[in-house]
């Protein structure tokens, strides 16, 4: 028998002589549909877990003006997408904030775009294990009738140890590069829609029935965002909802995996979009009727119940089913927790082999085939940020979740400008492009900057969040700066010690028509 | 025109990829075959996280530190021995693995089986587990800490005396054509240490030896000596240390009937067999089904 040359197609594993290039890319093609996309979209978005985290705030932030809120949030974050993935088509070789920022800006605003994502990262990691913890004794005490469990989260040391657990757990499945696979995603986003939609049906019913906790009559005004009482309040509400809707755009960037490239991720990231905007008006308007926005035990400006809301209202409202509610975002969160690791494990790669991190950084498990370190690094920051936050703010997941809205500002609109910069010379080919890769990420990038200086100015006042304060100055505020501070002098440290990188000699400068 | 027999060396830059790619050379020197040194790495999924975990950037960082790690595998390979490198993607490292085997007409699939066991023994890692469940063609599994030596000189075949021992002896038979190494056949048997040492299954057992022999001399052309043993104890891993091993010894052992037509299954008196074995240990799988 003679040997047959390994011919292969490219759905196939493919062996071919070393002497070749890759054959078949290591993107599973072709193998997500749409109901598939829209379940990852809804999946990343995690809006069980989302929700509980921002409802407070926003209600903090626009009062009875949260639907209308969330509706115009939901502009600057698709006119940002829109830009994105022109940038994703443009240069499919590049993954992530870092390399498109730098192949457009060049390496110092490339560097700061990759840190503003690593950053945003530590912190969304960090407030996603504190719901977690939150919820996990909360479902313990519900599990064993005993109200004591749940009061377990209050006490620092036992909140920071078990974060820490949840922490090594998370960062170990994605150290195996272990992914949850399709048919896990499935029932946690069926649970978690389910659940919400019971939790909305059930605190109207209670409306209705006249026992909600401080019945607040529907209003048509709510979804008026110009009602909102202030600029600075509403910027504030726009940031949180950049938040909310932060991870819909990976449907539209899934282009190699889907099965039909030109149609479905666009419907995909329409189909999630539409979900998600029922799903979060029928929730927020539901928890505006059932609790008001008064101080109350259990009303929305209840600054004791901001951070985690789901967490006070599921037992009033659903019952003996709250249950579910604990599943359901603690399922949602963890899912989240785990898989979040991935992108800024990889983006210190990326940084840690094109030198503009520390070479540790690019070293890759020969076992698992995983950024072993960066994943470990990313673990160990995140937890260090987290018990610090702990012992500084009286809310960290309020704190948190308005430094991530500034933190996420800036990287979208790093990204929203690099694309307008990087395309800056075909914009006025055609009317698509002029409107996709100018007018779009622009505008969004414009109203990012805007939200984003906003935000940091009102930030400094120490009555801003939680009212965690040091030294007179919000503490919302200094974290900001704090991280941004820490990423200038960082990247001069790097500059000093290994200036290739900065030199552009491993990733370089350029402009969209060069590529032709 | 006469082929080039290849083995699909299952490589990760760890020492059980070490060790797998050291049985891919000692069996390569045997057999005057070619080897195919294969790195797999998983198909990354969208990962659905808020942050973009776009895999683009890290696919082609992933894909050139993998064609590193070949590289040096590569310089490993002593001049005798031809070889060649390839890099694959699958959903998962032991179905990459098969479909290596297929694509490249390969006629084994070299592993490094140790994860972690003491004392030179097999401790069985995921991958090679999975392939001694599923694989289409024999899988060779090197222990822990093994580096070739300079002539494999002897083969060893367990053989058990239910039906189908005659597929493993073909597979040894087609290994050995021509070939000048020793053969010895063994059965083990367990035995109630109370009981006296000369038991009637023992005795069953050199009678089936004796068969096997008869039908080993029928249908083979090696020019080693040829031995049989039976190796009793008080548990199959006592009975495995009952027999002297040679350190340039490879053991064959057959599949369990269990196992679907023309794939392995590793039996339980195999799988324990591999606790107490000291050199490398080659699964055959069943015949084909007989239509």
């Amino acid at each position: 028998m003679a040997q047959s040359p390994a011919s292969t197609p490219a759905s196939s594993p493919a062996a071919e002589p070393s002497t070749g290039g890759i054959s078949s890319k290591g993107l599973s093609a072709g193998s997500v549909g749409l109901l598939g996309a829209t379940v990852i979209g809804i999946s990343c978005i995690a809006p069980a877990y989302t929700l509980t985290a921002s409802l407070g705030p926003t209600v903090a932030a626009v009062g009875t003006q949260m639907p209308g809120i969330f509706m115009v949030g939901f502009i600057p974050m698709l006119l940002v997408a829109l830009g994105y993935r022109e940038l994703n088509n443009a240069m499919p070789d590049a993954g992530t904030s870092f390399t498109w920022a730098t192949r457009a800006f060049g390496p110092w605003l490339g560097w700061m775009g990759g840190w503003g994502l690593i950053v945003a990262t530590v912190v969304v990691l960090s407030n996603l294990a504190g719901v977690a913890v939150d919820f996990f004794y909360l479902m313990l005490a519900q599990l064993f009738g005993n109200p004591d469990l749940a009061d377990l989260a209050a006490n620092v040391w036992i909140n920071i140890l078990t974060c820490l657990v949840f922490m090594v757990g998370a960062c170990y499945v994605s150290y195996r590069g272990m992914e949850t696979t399709k048919m896990v995603q499935y029932v946690l986003v069926a649970f978690q829609l389910l659940v919400l939609v019971w939790f909305s049906v059930a605190a109207l019913l209670h409306f209705s029935n006249g026992t909600a906790f401080d019945a607040l009559g529907f209003s048509i005004d709510w979804f008026n965002p110009f009602l909102t009482p202030s600029f600075s309040a509403f910027a504030a509400g726009v940031s949180l909802s950049i938040f909310i809707y932060w991870g819909w755009d990976v449907t539209l960037t899934m282009n190699e995996e889907t099965k039909d490239p030109e149609t479905t991720p666009g419907r995909a990231a329409t189909l999630t979009v539409g979900i998600i905007f029922a799903l979060y008006i029928l929730v927020s308007v539901s928890a505006l009727m059932f609790s008001g926005v008064g101080t109350g035990e259990l009303g929305l400006g209840n600054e004791d119940i901001q951070g985690n809301v789901f967490a006070a209202l599921a037992g009033p409202v659903m019952g003996p089913f709250a249950i579910l509610m604990s599943l359901a975002v603690l399922s949602s969160s963890a899912a989240s927790l785990q898989s979040t690791f991935v992108g800024p494990a990889r983006t210190m790669l990326a940084m840690g082999h094109y030198k503009a991190f520390p070479n540790r950084f690019a070293a890759i498990s020969p076992r698992f085939k995983s950024p072993g370190f960066a994943t470990v690094m990313a673990g160990v920051v995140a937890w260090g940020f987290y018990a610090v936050m702990r012992v500084l703010s009286t809310d960290v997941l309020t704190d948190t979740i308005l430094t991530l809205g500034i933190m996420i500002c800036f990287y979208y609109g790093v990204t929203a400008f690099a694309c307008v910069w990087f395309f800056r010379r075909e914009v006025f080919g055609s009317a698509r492009a002029f409107f996709l890769k100018l007018l779009a990420p622009l505008v969004g990038g414009v109203i990012l900057a805007v939200i984003f200086a906003t935000t940091l100015i009102d930030s400094t006042n120490p009555d801003y969040g939680s009212g965690s304060e040091i030294g007179g100055v919000g503490l919302v505020f200094i974290l900001a700066i704090v991280l941004f501070v820490a990423g200038i002098v960082l990247m001069f440290i790097m500059r000093a010690v290994n200036p290739a990188f900065f030199q552009g000699k491993t990733l370089t400068k350029g402009v969209s028509r060069e590529k032709a | 025109m006469t082929r080039v027999p290849n083995y699909v060396v299952a490589y990760e830059a760890t020492p059980q990829g070490r060790e797998a790619l050291e049985l891919g050379v000692a069996m390569a020197r045997l057999t005057e075959a070619e080897l195919r040194i294969c790195l797999v790495l998983q198909r990354l999924g969208a990962a659905p996280a808020k942050i973009h975990a776009a895999s683009s950037d890290f696919e082609v960082l992933l894909a050139k530190q993998a064609h590193e790690w070949l590289g040096t595998a590569a310089g490993w390979v002593p001049a005798d021995v031809t070889a060649t490198t390839h890099l694959l993607w699958a959903d998962s490292t032991s179905e990459g693995l098969i479909q290596a085997a297929a694509d490249l007409d390969s006629d084994r699939i070299v592993v490094g089986a140790a994860r972690g066991g003491l004392f030179n023994r097999f401790t069985i890692g995921s991958v090679a587990n999975a392939l001694l469940h599923a694989s289409p063609v024999p899988v060779a599994l090197a222990p822990q800490g093994y580096s070739a030596p300079t002539q494999i000189t002897r083969i060893t075949c367990a053989i058990g005396t239910r039906p189908g021992w005659e597929t493993l002896l073909d597979s040894v038979v087609a290994l050995t054509e021509g070939l000048e190494v020793d053969l010895r056949f063994v059965t083990l048997v367990e035995v109630d240490a109370a009981r006296e040492k000369q038991s009637p299954v023992a005795a069953g057992s050199s009678a089936h030896l004796d068969t096997v022999l008869a039908y080993y001399q029928r249908h083979a052309h090696s020019q080693g000596d040829i031995s049989t043993e039976v190796g009793s104890g008080s548990s199959v891993e006592k009975a495995v240390e009952a027999l002297d091993w040679r350190p340039d010894e490879l053991a064959f052992v057959g599949s369990s009937r269990l196992a679907a037509p023309s794939t392995i299954f590793l039996g339980i008196t195999a799988h324990r067999m591999l606790h107490a074995l000291p050199v490398p240990l080659v699964v055959v799988p069943t015949s084909p089904a007989r239509s």
